[in-house]
């Protein structure tokens, strides 16, 4: 890898890491605009993680060294998956032939460690939480498989930069083709993110909720940790949706940076929309709601199989 | 400012780039990616049908796949503007999109409908068995494309819908769900129509969408007769009869 690569990745990566928190801001605050509030500011999830890191880490008496290592293992994971994501037309930090399924498993560590961390302390309301989480994420795994694998199996590629390089939006059986990717990944985003029509974030004591339960009894820097981690989760997903609306013909930076803000700016508005318009599925609803994105993965590669 | 001047220099190139690519594509092969965008949105609406629970989704589904059929057949003429062209869609507009959700639509108010739909099998296993459909049909049409002329993609959507307004049919209790199953498979036919001929008579068409119009009707009386005997108008009930 030369040198200026290398160099141009790390600053993907840091632009992952600075911005995440500032995209799950600017979607509160359009919710809050979008139900007539004036909002907490845009920049408030900085300060919420400034003031959670400078708190104190309290630990359940009855957990082990799960939890302990439990927060460190999900943040590096999710920054690790954060590092195998292509911005604009640079070549990610982490790249090599198969890293889609080291991207779906890194993600499904973090996820294994925050579900065995919320059982270590032994709480049953956590118990319940860590449940519906892996129940959930069976179901939302396929639609990941199916979305970019139905790419992969189209070009032959196995390397999520590469699967994004072979985009050509002249090619025009692709831009049926992403508009219907889209949609799923929209899904999956809001599923593995918890937001709204699976997962409530705002309630905290209800016994209807999924991901939030699962981080009640961690406080100070854990806390922080998974919160930090869950913003570059939803910006992660943000990012994959936005890597298909680059027109990889033209490499040109300016594009690159209207493509990325535009798109960025337009998936926060209709997450915000979709999460004023509707309330929380009932719990045996979700799985028809994440068949339903499977189906349009399938659907996905169905179409492409049988035109081309 | 430089990069403004810049971005929008940038992006002013990229649309005219693509307009150019679509250009020479020729318009036909345009034609055909518009059909294959409006049968892969049937397709999603029929997956939607699939996994909801609520009578009126059923409506709404039926008014938007009448939208679609409207662009559908609205798109060909494009090229070549009459306004004898015109007299189909806007029919086809009128009857799918209008008068029949308002019928049905004052059929579920009148008779005071439950807004369920009462399935006979689990929704999951409803779409389960939609995908598996779906996947055979394509298949099927694969095969058929290849020995005659016709669009995959419109083809194998309007089969599907078949297939999935008679499972509404075999799988929902409501009489009202089944009526919607039944304009469901009639779309499915009409996308099937379309993927065959490109243009069939239009005197043909008008007729069918008068059938089908007339059919929601006698079922919308029929729903109303039936009511008044059996207060549930769930086809359950039916079964118990005896003359």
């Amino acid at each position: 890898m030369e040198l200026t690569t290398f160099v141009r990745g790390i600053i993907s990566l840091l632009v992952v890491l600075g911005f995440a928190p500032l995209f799950a801001g600017l979607v509160n605050k359009l919710k809050a605009i979008f139900t007539g509030r004036l909002g907490a500011p845009v920049l408030q999830p900085y300060s919420d993680l400034k003031r959670l890191f400078r708190k104190e880490t309290i630990n359940a008496n009855s957990s082990s060294f799960i939890s302990v290592i439990s927060p460190t293992i999900n943040l590096v994971a999710v920054v690790i998956a954060a590092a195998m994501l292509p911005i604009g037309f640079e070549r990610p930090l982490i790249s090599f032939e198969g890293d889609i399924i080291l991207f779906a498993y890194i993600l499904g560590l973090a996820r294994f460690f925050q579900i065995l961390a919320a059982m270590d302390i032994g709480s049953s309301f956590e118990g319940m939480g860590a449940s519906r989480e892996a129940a959930f994420a069976v179901f939302a795994e396929p639609i990941f498989f199916f979305t970019l694998g139905s790419i992969a199996f189209i070009s032959g590629l196995t390397s999520i930069y590469e699967i994004y390089h072979s985009i050509r939006l002249d090619n025009v059986t692709y831009i049926v083709f992403i508009i219907v990717c889209s949609i799923s990944v929209f899904i999956l985003a809001v599923t593995e993110c918890s937001r709204m029509p699976v997962d409530d974030p705002k309630t905290h004591l209800e016994l209807t909720m999924i991901h939030e339960v699962m981080i009640l009894d961690n406080s100070g820097v854990d806390l922080f940790l998974y919160q930090y981690s869950s913003h570059i989760k939803l910006f992660i997903y943000a990012i994959l949706e936005t890597s298909f609306f680059y027109p990889f013909g033209i490499r040109s930076y300016t594009v690159a940076i209207v493509i990325f803000v535009v798109v960025i700016t337009a998936l926060s508005i209709s997450l915000a929309i979709v999460e004023t318009i509707t309330s929380r599925f009932k719990m045996k609803s979700i799985p028809h709601y994440l068949l339903f994105a499977t189906a349009i993965g399938i659907l996905n590669l169905l179409i492409y199989t049988f035109t081309v | 400012m430089v990069f403004i001047q810049s971005c929008s220099h940038s992006i002013i190139q990229l649309m005219i780039g693509n307009f150019s690519v679509l250009a020479s594509l020729g318009y036909k092969l345009i034609k055909n990616i518009m059909q294959n965008v409006l049968s892969i949105l049937f397709c999603l609406s029929l997956f939607y049908l699939s996994v909801t629970s609520r009578v009126k989704a059923y409506v709404t589904v039926l008014q938007f796949q009448g939208v679609l059929l409207t662009v559908l057949l609205v798109f060909p003429f494009i090229g070549h503007f009459s306004i004898y062209a015109l007299i189909l869609p806007a029919t086809l507009f009128f009857v799918k999109v209008i008068l029949i959700p308002k019928y049905i639509k004052k059929i579920i108010l009148d008779l005071d409908i439950k807004r369920t739909i009462e399935p006979t099998i689990q929704q999951i296993t409803f779409l389960l068995i939609i995908i598996f459909s779906m996947t055979i049909i394509f298949i099927i049409s694969n095969v058929l494309s290849k020995s005659t002329d016709i669009e995959t993609i419109p083809f194998a959507s309007g089969f599907t819908a078949i297939a999935v307004g008679i499972f509404v049919i075999i799988y929902r209790k409501k009489l009202i769900v089944h009526v919607a199953g039944f304009l469901v498979l009639e779309n499915g036919i009409f996308l099937f129509g379309t993927a065959v001929a490109s243009e069939l008579p239009m005197m043909i068409e008008i007729g069918v969408l008068l059938d089908v119009f007339v059919v929601v009707f006698l079922m919308g009386i029929a729903i109303n007769k039936i009511s008044s005997t059996l207060s549930g108008f769930d086809v359950t009930a039916l079964g118990r009869l005896k003359d």
